[in-house]
C-alpha cells in the first residue's frame, strides 16, 4: 500500500511493567517498618503524602494535559480542615470528620473553579495563572483569619485516633501506626487513579490532551471532562493535606505558598507525568532528596535540586518514568 | 415528511463579507452529494455551519427532524453528524487503534461490541496492518482514512468530508471513492463531500452542488454540471476538458 510501511510502535510506558513495579514498591514499603525504625519510619509517611499530592497533579497534567499551580492551595486547605475538625471536639470521630471535610472541600472548590473556568474556555497558561492566584488567596486567607487559623504562627493539630467502632480505637501517635494508615491510603489512591486513567473517562482525558478540538467534534463535552478531572484532583490533594496535617501535627500558611505549588510541579516533572507511579515516586524521592541535601548544604541545596530538575527535563522529556519506559520498549524491540 | 438534512436560507456574513447567502440544501439518508466551487465560494463555511463550528447569521438547519441551528458541536456529533477536517485532525501521538477506540467511546460499550466495531472500521479503512502504529507515522492519505474511520466508530450518520482525497495517490483516490460508495449503499450513511478533484467526482457519480460567491449556482448530476456554460465560466475558467 502506497509509500508507507509499518513501523515500531512509539515508545511508551508498558502498563504491565508499571503494575509489576508498583507491587514491588508497595511491598517493600509495607515491609520496611519491620526492619527499620526511628527517623525513617517517622518521615516516610510525610513523603508518601507528598507522593499522593504529586499523583493528584500527575493525573491532571499527565493525562488531561491541564497544568495546575494550585495544588498547594488544596493541600493547605485539607490540613486546615483537619486542624479545625480536631479542634471542633466531636470526640472519637474528629479525625474522620477532618478527612471527610477535606474531600468535600477539595472537590467542591475544584468543581466551582473548574466549572467556571473550563466552561468559559479558560485554558493553558491562563488556567495556570488562575490556579497560581488560588494558592496566593488561600495563603492570604490563612494569614488574615488568625482567630481561626493561628495566622503566621500556624495551628497545632493533635494526631487523630483511628476509631474502629466495637474494636475500640488505635492511637496514631505512634509512627508505625500512622505509617500503616498512610500507606494503604496511598495504595488505594494510586489504584483508584490508575483505574480512572485506564477507563473510558481517562481515554477521553488523553484525547483532550492530544487534540481537544477533535475530541469535542466526536461528541465529548470536554469542559465537563476537564471539570471532573480537576474536581478529583482537588479532592485527592485536599485529602493528602488532611493526612499531612494529622501526621505533621502542624499547619502554617507557607503550606499554601506558590513555592510549594511549584515544588509539586517539579516532583511530577522529574518523576514522569504520564505515569502515576512516576509521579508518586517523584514526590517521595525528590522530597527525600531535598531533605537530605538540606542537611548536607543548607545554603546550596536548592541550587543542586534546580540543577537536577534542569538536567532531567533536558535529558528526558517524560521524566524518569518516561525514560525507563523507553528503555523497556527498546529492550523488547531487540527481541522482536 | 421531515427530510434527513434540511437546510433553508442559510446565510453567513463575516462582518461585511458574504460567505453564504440563502443556501437551500436537502439530503436524504444514504445520499451522497459533492460540493464544488472556486476558492472563496463558501464551501467550508457551509459545512462548518452544519457541524456547528460556525454559527449562521440567519437560516435554519434541521437534522433528522430536529432544528439543530443553535446546537453545540458535541451535541451535533452525538446526534450523528461527523466532520472530517480539511487538514486531517487525528490524535497524532496515539496509535491507529487508540484513535478509533477513543471515537467509539460512548457509542460502543467496552468489550466485544467495541472490538468488533474497531475491527470492522480498521478493515473498511484498510488500516489493519497499521493498528498499533502512531497516527503521525501514517501517510497523508491514510490519515484521511483514519479520520473517516473515527467518524464511523463514532456512529456518524452524516459525514461531512472536507477534501477527503487531498494528498492521495490515484489508486488511493479511487479506493476512497469506493469506500464512500460502500458507506452510502451498505451502511445508509449520508455523505457531503467538498472536492476539487474532477476525476474523483466523476468516479463517485454522485449529484453535485455548485457554490459560487456563497450562493448555489446549480445542482445536478455530473454530466449536466460539466456541460453547463455558467459553471464552466466561473469554476473552470472555460479551460476544463472532459
Amino acid at each position: 500500500m502506497s509509500n508507507t510501511r509499518p513501523v515500531a510502535p512509539a515508545p511508551r510506558i508498558d502498563l504491565r511493567s508499571e503494575s509489576a513495579a508498583a507491587i514491588v514498591v508497595f511491598a517493600a514499603l509495607a515491609l520496611l517498618p519491620l526492619m527499620m525504625g526511628g527517623y525513617v519510619i517517622y518521615v516516610l509517611p510525610q513523603y508518601l503524602i507528598y507522593g499522593v499530592l504529586a499523583m493528584s497533579l500527575g493525573m491532571l497534567w499527565g493525562y488531561a494535559g491541564i497544568l495546575s499551580f494550585g495544588q498547594a492551595a488544596f493541600f493547605a486547605l485539607g490540613a486546615y480542615a483537619m486542624g479545625l475538625a480536631m479542634k471542633a471536639g466531636f470526640g472519637a470521630s474528629d479525625g474522620y470528620l477532618g478527612l471527610l471535610a477535606a474531600i468535600v472541600i477539595g472537590a467542591g472548590l475544584a468543581f466551582l473553579v473548574g466549572y467556571f473556568l473550563f466552561s468559559a474556555g479558560v485554558r493553558d497558561i491562563y488556567f495556570v495563572l488562575i490556579t497560581l492566584a488560588l494558592s496566593i488567596m488561600v495563603q492570604q486567607i490563612a494569614i488574615s483569619q488568625s482567630s481561626l487559623t493561628g495566622g503566621f504562627n500556624g495551628m497545632y493539630i493533635p494526631r487523630m485516633d483511628l476509631a474502629l467502632g466495637p474494636f475500640g480505637s488505635v492511637s496514631l501517635a505512634h509512627d508505625r501506626a500512622i505509617y500503616y494508615l498512610v500507606l494503604p491510603v496511598t495504595i488505594a489512591i494510586y489504584a483508584g487513579l490508575r483505574r480512572l486513567t485506564r477507563s473510558d473517562f481517562g481515554k477521553v482525558l488523553v484525547g483532550i490532551r492530544e487534540n481537544e478540538g477533535r475530541t469535542l467534534s466526536l461528541g465529548f463535552e470536554t469542559s465537563w471532562y476537564k471539570t471532573i478531572a480537576f474536581t478529583i484532583s482537588g479532592a485527592v490533594a485536599c485529602l493528602a493535606g488532611a493526612l499531612y496535617g494529622a501526621h505533621a501535627e502542624f499547619v502554617s500558611p507557607s503550606l499554601a505558598s506558590v513555592a510549594f505549588s511549584t515544588e509539586v510541579v517539579i516532583w511530577v516533572a522529574i518523576g514522569g507525568r504520564q505515569s502515576l507511579l512516576g509521579a508518586l515516586l517523584g514526590g517521595l524521592g525528590v522530597a527525600a532528596l531535598s531533605n537530605y541535601l538540606d542537611g548536607l548544604s543548607p545554603v546550596f541545596w536548592q541550587l543542586i535540586l534546580g540543577g537536577i530538575f534542569v538536567a532531567v527535563i533536558i535529558a528526558f522529556k517524560g521524566g524518569i518514568a518516561g525514560a525507563l519506559g523507553r528503555l523497556v520498549a527498546r529492550k523488547d524491540g531487540t527481541h522482536g | 415528511m421531515a427530510e434527513f438534512l434540511g437546510i433553508t436560507k442559510l446565510t453567513k456574513h463575516f462582518r461585511g463579507l458574504v460567505a453564504n447567502e440563502d443556501v437551500d440544501f436537502t439530503l436524504g439518508s444514504g445520499e451522497v452529494r459533492c460540493i464544488i466551487g472556486p476558492n472563496g465560494a463558501g464551501k467550508t463555511t457551509f459545512i462548518s455551519m452544519i457541524s456547528g463550528h460556525v454559527a449562521p447569521t440567519s437560516g435554519r438547519i434541521a437534522f433528522k427532524g430536529r432544528d439543530i441551528t443553535g446546537m453545540s458541536v458535541p451535541g451535533r456529533a452525538r446526534l450523528g453528524i461527523g466532520r472530517k477536517f480539511q487538514t486531517p485532525s487525528v490524535f497524532d501521538n496515539l496509535t491507529v487503534a487508540e484513535n478509533i477506540e477513543l471515537a467509539s467511546i460512548g457509542k460502543h460499550a467496552e468489550g466485544a461490541d467495541r472490538r468488533a466495531r474497531m475491527g470492522e472500521v480498521l478493515q473498511l479503512t484498510r488500516l489493519e496492518a497499521f493498528a498499533s502504529n502512531p497516527a503521525l507515522t501514517l501517510s497523508h492519505g491514510q490519515r484521511q482514512w483514519l479520520e473517516i474511520g473515527m467518524l464511523l466508530a463514532n456512529r456518524a450518520e452524516l459525514l461531512l468530508l472536507d477534501e477527503p482525497t487531498a494528498g492521495m495517490s490515484a489508486e488511493e483516490t479511487h479506493a476512497t471513492a469506493a469506500l464512500i460508495k460502500t458507506l452510502a449503499a451498505e451502511f445508509g450513511i449520508a455523505i457531503v463531500i467538498i472536492e476539487h478533484d474532477i476525476n474523483f467526482i466523476r468516479d463517485l457519480g454522485a449529484p453535485v452542488t455548485v457554490l459560487h460567491l456563497g450562493r448555489v449556482l446549480m445542482e445536478g448530476d455530473f454530466a449536466a454540471i460539466s456541460e453547463n456554460e455558467d459553471v464552466r465560466n466561473v469554476y473552470l475558467g472555460g479551460e476544463w476538458e472532459c
